[in-house]
């Protein structure tokens, strides 16, 4: 009787078990793969939608730092597992940076984009706002035959990437000093060791809020409300449109419904509002985008990504 | 501020905050106490769990974290001689001699106590002159880093052992180590063979751990003898308790250990690795009797300890004033911060809502758990040296992978540890040392990509090296303990012989 019993569950498991895989999700723990070590802004965006994540799915999410590369091991290692939605990816637009710059393997052809939850700006700062009072004043300068020193997190990163396409696109002349983080560029320039930095604008808030740095143009299409008192740079004239994102990706090939159930989940933590107050406190802003709208949006901002590391390159 | 300080105490004396600071302290010793585990881990792991608490409550939380963890890289570091974390270096080299002598207990209980005082100081130093020193910190560029490594440079005359020439090897190979990975200026690939894992170099955890952990595992091991397993291990738990008076006699050494702490700690990127290193250095060239230090010598313990946990107070001044972390665990810190909608900047201290002064309150009372739960597990932790050899050399390998895979969590850094293992095991056994390998690699990059940036800003000129005021001093102290020590070698070597007898003949 007993082994019957058994045998019965076994093949019921077996039966039953194919189809609820997909339609049960998550039946076990969810790692969350963050291509960077703990303190990041991606770690921190994460972790802050952890609580909410766990109780929309019903399980706990694993937070796995894989660091290393400047992202490109962990994001590797998400690409190469099984699309089966126990492994996921905070992902951002690192991972484009990285493929355009031609040192991984993989491509963001590789990934399912579930949604992008936050964005911020690249903002333009500088320490010396006497000097600098805005962006004509600073690329003035230049033209003037003055090399302005702009300080950026990381060679051959996002920020560096978006410097490189502002000196193209305002034909100013920039000597970029790459520095190995945001917090370091950020004390150079307060120390007037640089003329302007470029950084994303949750690094740069609590510097700006207090004074000690001055925005003077971000790279959004319009203002925002996080930064109401700061241009962009399309208003000055130029035609420049980057963003910074972060949102959450899996390997290619999931199944519809896992998708779903994330997608589903993502919805209600924006519609209850609670992560709004947390992202503002980040410097950042809830900007949600799901389905086909995110994947003409991730291809475009490849594109821009690759044409602006090509510049780099030359 | 009277009132803030009251703000701050109505803030940090409710049951619920004081339970938090102690459970997050209790955590921060753990982590701290494990070979591998990092301060920054403990901090990221608590993080989620602060989000629903008041501000205070969970930085509180947090930074008990943080200061248990600075205490109890201690541990292994005078029981086992391996360093929890790269700040734990220096304590191994008076701590494991001591314990050597069956004095462990007496190796901890100075070194509890110089944590708590150096603690206490700092977190003084913290709430009357953050902004000051936080400006001055703006002021290092990358002619000041570049100095401040040239002088970190020097103390691996310190740190050498028996040769000097066999230092300087050593401390040029972890150079040559550190130039691995994406080059920090062009970015071209430098020794990367391809691997992935490499593109950022080579961390500095798995070398650490490799160097000091697993090279003293290997060398226990082959040194294990069966036939003596049941030989007493002579040490002594009598002497295992808190030494308030011990401490404070050796104040000299205290003060300096403050004051290295408290200076080279707030410097982003540079101080928390180097400042126990410096401490132990100078209070070594200060001493009446720098030949004692290296053979169980309490000053050396005392300063290097109490550097440990001023330079916490020290990496929260860039981070509470500018808003500025110093490193991986003050950088969680302030994702916390940041969360809980607390802005640091000069504008955190002027305000009055007592918050600022709710986390110095916080700090200070972490403090006192720390010292606490330290004085009540110090009998326990000496145990660890009771268990037979066989078992404990196979746990702290255990240990050391767990640690070393929980940093990045990346296959690649085990084989790197492993790797960093059997060269630590050879450079032991020449007399090459392994401190002065992670110095190579603790101050490589930050010589080498701020001489490069330096150039740069400067377009190429490199005489702001030497006319920048801050930069010229360290430039201008190194040149004279360089000179200093070779006076030394050289008046060593004059009468060896003498020296060596009273050396044979303790």
């Amino acid at each position: 009787m007993k082994r019957l019993l058994s045998t019965l569950t076994i093949a019921a498991t077996m039966v039953l078990g194919a189809p609820a895989m997909a339609a049960d999700y998550p039946t076990k723990s969810v790692s969350m793969v963050v291509p960077f070590s703990a303190g990041g802004g991606n770690d921190t965006f994460v972790r802050a939608l952890q609580p909410l994540l766990e109780k929309q799915l019903g399980q706990d999410l694993v937070i796995r730092n894989i660091a290393g590369g400047g992202g490109a091991v962990g994001t590797s290692r998400v690409a190469a597992s099984k699309p089966d939605g126990y492994t996921m990816l905070a992902a951002s637009n690192a991972m484009l940076t990285l493929e355009a710059m031609g040192n991984v393997a993989f491509t963001h052809d590789d990934f399912d984009f579930i949604a992008k939850v936050i964005e911020e700006p690249y903002v333009i700062a500088v320490g010396d706002n006497k000097k600098y009072k805005d962006l004509k004043s600073l690329i003035e300068a230049s033209k003037q035959g003055k090399r302005l020193r702009v300080g950026v997190s990381g060679v051959g990163s996002s920020a560096h990437i978006a410097a490189v396409a502002m000196q193209n696109r305002t034909g100013a002349d920039f000597n970029i000093i790459p520095y190995p983080g945001g917090s370091e560029t950020i004390s150079a320039a307060m120390g007037n060791h640089v003329d302007a930095v470029v950084l994303g604008g949750s690094e740069l808030r609590s510097a700006l809020e207090s004074g000690r740095l001055t925005a003077l143009a971000m790279t959004y299409a319009e203002r925002s409300d996080s930064l109401p008192d700061v241009p962009t740079f399309q208003e000055e004239g130029y035609d420049l449109t980057l963003t910074v994102w972060r949102g959450i990706a899996a390997p290619k090939g999931i199944p519809e419904e896992v998708e779903q159930q994330w997608v589903k989940a993502i919805k209600q933590i924006v519609a209850d509002g609670s992560y709004e107050k947390t992202a503002e406190n980040l410097g950042t802003q809830l900007a949600p985008l799901y389905g086909d709208e995110l994947d003409s949006f991730i291809d475009q901002s490849a594109d821009v990504m690759r044409e602006a590391a090509g510049d780099l390159a030359k | 501020m009277i009132s803030g300080y009251l703000d701050g105490l109505g803030m940090v004396l409710q049951f619920g905050t004081l339970l938090a600071i102690a459970g997050g302290t209790l955590l921060g010793i753990i982590m701290g106490a494990l070979p591998g585990l990092t301060s920054a881990m403990a901090v990221a792991l608590l993080l989620p769990v602060t989000f629903g608490m008041p501000p205070v409550m969970g930085i509180g939380m947090m930074l008990g974290a943080l200061c248990g963890a600075g205490a109890s890289g201690s541990i292994p570091a005078i029981l086992l001689n391996i360093p929890g974390t790269p700040s734990s270096v220096a304590t191994t080299f008076d701590g494991f001699p001591m314990a050597k002598k069956g004095e462990a207990g007496r190796a901890l209980g100075l070194s509890i106590v110089a944590s708590f005082l150096g603690g206490i100081a700092s977190m003084v130093i913290l709430s009357l002159l953050a902004p000051p020193i936080a400006d001055f910190a703006l002021r290092f560029g990358a002619a000041e880093y570049f100095s401040l490594s040239v002088f970190g440079l020097v103390i691996i005359a310190s740190v050498a052992g028996k040769s000097l020439l066999k230092g300087l090897i050593a401390g040029l190979l972890g150079f040559f180590v550190s130039i691995i990975g994406t080059d920090p200026i062009t970015g071209v690939d430098r020794f990367t063979f391809g691997e992935l894992s490499l593109l950022t170099g080579v961390n500095l955890l798995p070398a650490l751990i490799g160097l000091f952990a697993v090279s003293q595992v290997l060398k226990d091991a082959f040194e294990y003898d069966p036939h003596q397993r049941l030989k007493d291990s002579g040490h002594r738990i009598d002497v295992a308790r808190p030494r308030f008076l011990e401490t404070l006699k050796h104040w000299r050494a205290l003060l300096v250990g403050i004051l290295s702490g408290s200076i080279v700690g707030p410097v982003p990127g540079a101080g928390g690795s180097i400042a126990s290193l410096v401490a132990y250095d100078q209070a070594r060239r200060f001493s009446r009797h720098p030949e004692k230090f290296g053979t169980g010598h309490a000053p050396g313990i005392v300063s290097v300890e109490s550097a440990n946990n001023a330079l916490l107070g020290g990496a929260l001044i860039p981070t509470l004033a500018l808003g500025i972390p110093g490193e991986a665990a003050t950088a969680v810190l302030l994702g916390g911060l940041m969360i809980q909608g607390v802005t640091p900047g000069p504008m955190l201290f002027d305000d009055q809502s007592g918050i600022v002064h709710g986390i110095f309150l916080a700090y200070l009372v972490a403090n006192i758990f720390m010292l606490l739960i330290m004085c009540l597990g110090i009998k326990l932790f000496i145990r660890v040296l009771m268990v037979p050899r066989k078992q404990l050399l196979s746990a702290i390998l255990v240990l050391c992978f767990i640690g070393v895979y929980g940093v990045d969590g990346d296959v690649f850094n085990l084989y790197l540890m492993l790797g960093f293992g059997i060269l630590g095991y050879f450079l032991n056994r020449y007399g090459f040392g392994t401190a002065p390998v992670i110095l190579g690699l603790i101050l490589g990059p930050i010589a080498e990509s701020n001489l490069r940036r330096g150039l740069q800003a400067f377009e190429g000129d490199w005489t702001p090296f030497f006319t920048r005021p801050i930069s010229l001093t360290f430039l201008v102290i190194a040149a004279g303990l360089l000179v200093l020590t070779l006076w030394q070698n050289y008046r060593a070597n004059r009468v060896p012989v003498q020296a060596s007898k009273e050396g044979a003949n303790p």
